[in-house]
């Protein structure tokens, strides 16, 4: 079973000098954070925000890249967490055929926000996710520490 | 197809990647084989790092952006032909990758750091157009080098 999820926000997590990607299901009611590093974050938040750079960032080139081949993304899947670390799969259309390619989900994230594909994530990673211990740690969040995508 | 202009084109090895101490960015050094000429060109902290994991031949535990774009490239069954330095402006360096795919050649314009992050990992060569080499910025690059090569490079060769 996998879940469609969006991204809600995107914040700085000042304890560990990382930045946290919420993804959040259609109900709200499943939440997902995913802990990315800077660069992968500004890739994230460029799509987010639909800033366009001056230069092609590395993101930007992958998916010009695949538009040049023809190749679509079909959707990305985050579906495996093991010791703090996701795992996410990039399935891709080309030439009738279905790819599948081995991916972090900052990657897959950043992709397919810029080619407009849905991320899903598997049950066994929401299930996983110790929901207790993100929520005392949110709780010691200021409100400025979030970004503005929670809607 | 080959390009035409191929004549001017001047084939650059990545000879290291060094930490510029006044910024957070990197310099990659790009030298010819008879090391008369020398490009410097500064790129951000990650894409220095997604270099450097290149050279030094690091496999990280998970596939890094670069990773991920040669792995797009190995499944599309798509070859990289070459990567080319083609222009800078204003000291921002331009590149385009060549790309051959069913057989066709296609071009991507890229900032010189991706371009050399996948060169690198595709084994393809890098290229600068003599128009760019020229122009590089800097009149008194070269002092600059040697100064920097005495004071910074001695920890990168470990």
């Amino acid at each position: 079973m996998i879940t469609q999820v969006r991204v809600r926000g995107l914040m700085f997590d000042p304890y560990n000098n990382a930045y946290i990607v919420i993804l959040r299901d259609e109900d709200n009611s499943d939440m997902l954070p995913i802990w990315v590093g800077k660069s992968e974050a500004s890739a994230i938040s460029f799509a987010l925000e639909n800033i366009a750079a001056p230069r092609p960032m590395t993101h930007d080139l992958m998916k010009t890249f695949l538009d040049l081949v023809d190749a679509k993304i079909i959707s990305v899947v985050i579906t495996d967490l093991n010791e703090n670390t996701y795992y996410a799969k990039i399935h891709l259309m080309y030439e009738d055929s279905e790819y599948t390619i081995d991916s972090r989900p900052s990657d897959a994230i950043a992709l397919a926000l810029r080619a407009n594909a849905p991320i899903f994530a598997s049950e066994a990673v929401i299930r996983k996710q110790t929901s207790e211990e993100l929520e005392q740690w949110l709780e010691n969040l200021k409100p400025e520490d979030f970004g503005k995508y929670e809607s | 197809m080959e390009q035409k202009d191929t004549g001017d084109l001047i084939e650059l090895k990545v000879l290291r990647i060094v930490p510029d101490p006044n910024t957070e960015t990197q310099i990659v050094i790009l030298q010819n084989d008879r090391r008369s000429d020398v490009l410097p060109i500064w790129v951000g902290a990650a894409e220095g790092n997604a270099i450097r994991l290149a050279l030094e031949g690091v496999v990280t535990p998970r596939p890094m952006s670069h990773d991920l774009m040669k792995s797009f490239v190995d499944h599309l069954n798509v070859r990289v032909q070459r990567v080319v330095v083609t222009d800078v402006k204003d000291r921002t360096y331009f590149a385009t990758i060549h790309l051959a795919s069913k057989g066709v050649e296609r071009t991507l314009d890229a900032r010189p750091s991706d371009a050399i992050a996948l060169a690198l990992r595709t084994h393809s060569p890098i290229y600068v157009t003599e128009d760019v080499l020229r122009r590089r910025s800097g009149g008194n690059l070269d002092a600059w080098l040697a100064k920097f090569e005495t004071r910074n490079f001695g920890a990168q060769e470990a």
